[in-house]
């Protein structure tokens, strides 16, 4: 009985330890605060599709997805389709490109984004939680609470030029969601620069 | 940050002024700038180019394979004509294990060779070759550079080396050696766990040489996991596991990259094109892995050929064409139960025997079919309207015995009736259960079978008799263990009036298979099929003026004998000789050109090899569909997977050529190609990408749409 227990309790160790982001798996919760001081729980999205976006300004992929205004074009059309956009930046606090709420609040009216929340995760636990290498990289979590979409933004991997004119995975992944279709491509290789994590 | 990009915006403006001056040029933290191997070239000549991209201290700029970041550098070549640029040679990366993101960088000062060819008609004279270059440079932040960089070339009647041509000629010796001097080879270990799986890489080593590694190229559809691990190999030898991830699609057949070691401190790099092998070379490998490498047919994946023939033999048991069968032979065990042991044993040996020596036939039609040059596919023999036909009316048979319209073990040592013989309980019926088993359920190939089928047709003759033996196994196992341990048997309910009700209700799937075959018929017959229908109607007559009359009544013995045969007799003269001419099908060719399965369906052209590459000559993405009537499989896919609202819509959308090619009546040019992919028989789907230098993408036996449309989306690009 007493090894019955043992077993059964490290089998729930490892299975939180091991909690990590995968394809058709439930995308594992997470409790954080956004630069404007509001507490986020994913669990509380539940019902609707929330988008993850691993961000750097100073990456020159991420930027160029903002300078170009394709970035925000893609939050406002998805927010006002009921969709949850969080981005997440996991920039640690000692790396140059670390934001202090106040630079974020700024860089977040600057940039006009439309994103719902912008989360502080300078400790990185977040991003590690989700395996993000990259930034930009992106995460679909369907009404259900399922991980549908990881990976690259869209198919073209250049820091410079119109991002619209690629063939966008978030969209399509999100469409076929609303439309109560299978999700056709779940995974592709994240692009751009490294999330810059505490190390 | 607002002041670094300010900065690098700066820097690109001087650039973009300064390439204008026709100078070398420098962005934030890297100057990028031409060099040649010569001054002056003869018209025909190869010169030698460098892009020399000089790196600030602690900056880098990546490889061909950026790794988990950043960005290839790029070259776009702006060259006069009689001048075409060669692909460019990369020289060995560093490894960057950054934080937990390895890439892979070059730092310092590093040239990449681009050949320069000259045109044997290049006149006199001064050349500019110019290009834009462009990178991304990283530090703690990254900063995306760019540049224009020149040189100029004279033609002339003979060629000088420039200055710059020591440093080029050391950059040429650095470069990566070629792989086939080491003999690379590479296999994959195990089967993949989730979206991982382990690939042994080896080659030969000219001395000891660690630390080694192997830095991949970069895929869109997979990635070589930077993890490297050193594995014991035999002497001369190294072996090295690194770990597959895929993203989408299939597992990838070929890989390529450097294959690194360092002996005595220095690197040494050779560039590799491997061929993924689907197990080990068995006898020869030197890598020892973890599952223990035995004689030949002891190698794992040999191992999981079979157990997936053994699988698929045991699915075969459950497939709508055999079922009714198994329902026969459930009845068989009821009324046997009360018998001894020993007997029932003895049964599950012969029914057993009877899959086998089916199994064994099938195995020898295999080779002897392909020995006389033909090729074979499985399900072959639903190619054959004769079969077809004896078919039919056994199946008839069985379901009418089934309905009790009349029973041939009433009168226990009659064994005429060839459809009763199924559903009688003593040794000739256990066996002929076994062989109708087996004749019923080729058609239903399972998705385990046909990876397994696909490997016995490519085999050698011994080959295709064990594997058919393996699949045969599989299909009277279930069968052969309950005779074995009889002590399942009680778990059987015990047999009464229902096993009559059971009985009578078994018919009817019995009577559905017999639809789907006379479906089939009607393919080789057209119109005159109705004749069969005629046929079978009749044959049900004699079958119950037999059993009525010669079975169940004393009186009319003699004349329901008389009757019974008179019909029967006059029934096949009439309806199968004369009006359906059985044994001479007329073989009504499918019209040509368009061909729609369900109104706005898919406008299927009809596949040829020409088609294939007329379409493919016009730059569109081909869809191939290989398909025959008798394939449940493919009817599944083509209603869930291929002729549904989305497909039609991408197919339309990446504006492809699509193709039918009906394996219904075994073509040869069909088997041809169904062999070029490893199969054995249909379902086969290819997707041919749009750029025609790219190998078609093989879809899985069993589809989804979202597999069809992953292939052609990826197609259409």
């Amino acid at each position: 009985m007493k090894n019955a227990l043992i077993t059964l309790f490290a089998f729930t160790f490892v299975g939180t330890a091991l909690a990590v982001a995968e394809i058709g798996k439930p995308a594992p919760d997470f409790t954080a605060t956004d630069i404007h001081g509001k507490a986020i729980k994913l669990s509380d999205y539940k019902g609707k599709i929330v988008v993850l976006e691993s961000y750097n300004l100073d990456c020159p992929f991420c930027h160029n997805h903002y300078s170009t205004g394709a970035m925000q074009a893609l939050q406002k059309d998805l927010t006002s389709n009921g969709v949850i956009f969080l981005v997440v930046n996991s920039v640690s606090a000692s790396h140059p490109s670390h934001r202090t709420t106040d630079a974020a609040r700024k860089e977040w009216a600057d940039q006009k984004m439309n994103a719902t929340a912008w989360i502080d995760d300078s400790s990185g636990k977040l991003g590690h939680k989700y395996g993000m290498r990259t930034t930009p990289q992106m995460f679909v979590i369907d009404t259900a609470g399922m991980l549908v979409y990881q990976g690259a933004i869209d198919d073209r991997p250049s820091p410079s030029g119109d991002p619209r004119t690629a063939h966008n995975y978030v969209r399509t992944t999100i469409q076929q969601l609303q439309a109560g279709e299978k999700v056709t491509v779940s995974q592709t290789k994240p692009y751009g620069c490294s999330v810059k994590y505490d190390s | 940050m607002h002041l670094i990009l300010m900065r690098a915006i700066l820097k690109s403006f001087s650039v973009v002024l300064l390439c204008l001056a026709g100078l070398s040029t420098q962005a934030a933290h890297t100057q990028a700038s031409l060099i040649l191997a010569a001054e002056s070239a003869k018209p025909g000549d190869t010169v030698l180019a460098g892009v020399r991209l000089r790196i600030d201290h602690g900056w880098h700029t990546y490889w061909r394979n950026p790794g988990a970041s950043g960005m290839p550098t790029k070259i776009e070549w702006q060259l006069p004509t009689g001048v075409s640029a060669g692909a460019t040679e990369w020289p060995a990366p560093q490894k960057l294990p950054e934080e937990d993101l390895t890439t892979y960088v070059y730092t310092d000062d590093i040239v990449l060779l681009v050949p320069l060819k000259l045109a044997p008609d290049l006149k006199p004279g001064m050349l500019e070759l110019k290009a834009k270059v462009s990178w991304l440079e990283c530090k703690t932040l990254c900063v995306p550079g760019r540049a224009d960089i020149e040189a100029g070339l004279t033609i002339a009647v003979e060629t000088k080396p420039s200055k710059d041509a020591p440093l080029l000629e050391s950059w040429l010796k650095k470069l990566p050696r070629k792989g086939n001097t080491i003999s690379p080879r590479a296999w994959w270990e195990k089967p993949a766990i989730s979206n991982l799986r382990p690939l042994l890489i080896e080659w030969t080593a000219p001395k000891e040489a660690t630390p080694v590694d192997f830095f991949p190229d970069g895929y869109d559809h997979f990635e070589v996991r930077p993890n490297a691990q050193r594995v014991p190999a035999s002497a001369g030898k190294i072996c090295l596991r690194v770990e597959v991830k895929k993203f989408e699609g299939d597992w990838p057949k070929e890989i390529s990259g450097l294959l690194i070691q360092n002996p005595g401190g220095q690197q040494l790099a050779y560039e590799a094109s491997l061929s993924i092998q689907p197990f080990g070379p068995a006898l020869t490998a030197s890598c020892s892995s973890e599952t223990p490498t035995g004689p030949v047919l002891a190698t794992p994946s040999l191992l999981k050929m079979f157990f997936n023939a053994f699988i698929g033999g045991l699915i075969l048991n459950v497939m709508p064409c055999v079922l009714p069968v198994i329902a026969l032979k459930i009845l068989g065990f009821v009324g046997q139960a009360k018998d001894e042991p020993r007997r029932v044993r003895q049964l599950g040996l012969i029914y057993t025997l009877g899959v086998l020596l089916s199994f064994l036939i099938l195995a020898a039609l295999v080779i002897g079919v392909k020995a006389t040059g033909h090729r074979a596919g499985w399900g072959m023999q639903f190619g054959n309207p004769q079969f077809l036909v004896v078919l039919v009316v056994v199946v008839t048979l069985v379901a009418l015995n089934l309905f009790g319209l009349f029973e041939v073990n009433l009168s226990a040592n009659v064994m005429d009736a060839a459809g009763s013989l199924a559903s009688r309980h003593g040794a000739p019926g256990a066996f002929f259960n076994g062989v109708l088993a087996t004749v019923l359920a080729t058609p239903c190939t399972a998705p385990f079978l046909g990876i397994a089928l696909g490997f016995a047709f490519t085999q050698v003759s011994g080959m295709i008799v064990l594997m058919f033996m393996v699949m045969g196994l599989g299909l009277a196992a279930p069968y052969l263990l309950l005779s074995w341990y009889p002590a399942c048997l009680k778990f059987l309910p015990k047999p009464g009036a229902w096993t009559e009700r059971f009985k009578v209700a078994m018919g009817f799937p019995m009577l559905a298979t017999a639809i789907w075959l006379f479906s089939l018929i009607t393919l080789y017959y057209g119109s005159r099929s109705w004749w069969l229908g005629i046929f079978l109607v009749i044959l049900s007559l004699a079958a119950w003026v037999y059993g009525q009359f010669v079975q169940r009544s004393r009186t009319y013995r003699r004349f329901g004998l008389i009757t019974a045969l008179v019909v029967l007799v006059v029934g096949y003269l009439y309806a199968l000789e004369g009006q359906l001419d059985w044994r001479l099908p007329g073989v009504e060719t499918k019209a040509e050109g368009l061909h729609q399965s369900v109104p706005d369906g898919i406008a299927w052209q009809r596949w040829s090899p020409d088609a294939v590459a007329s379409a493919r000559a016009q730059g569109r993405p081909v869809f191939v569909d290989f398909t025959a009537d008798w394939c449940l499989t493919c009817q599944v896919n083509n209603r869930i997977a291929i002729d549904i609202p989305s497909v039609r819509a991408k197919l339309k959308a990446i504006d492809a050529a699509s193709l039918l090619g009906d394996y219904t009546r075994l073509p040869d040019d069909i088997t041809t190609e169904l062999n070029r992919y490893g199969r054995a028989g249909v379902p086969l789907v290819l997707v041919f990408p749009k750029d025609p230098e790219k190998p078609p993408i093989v879809l899985p036996e069993l589809l989804t749409s979202r597999i069809v449309l992953t292939a052609l989306e990826q197609a259409g690009r």
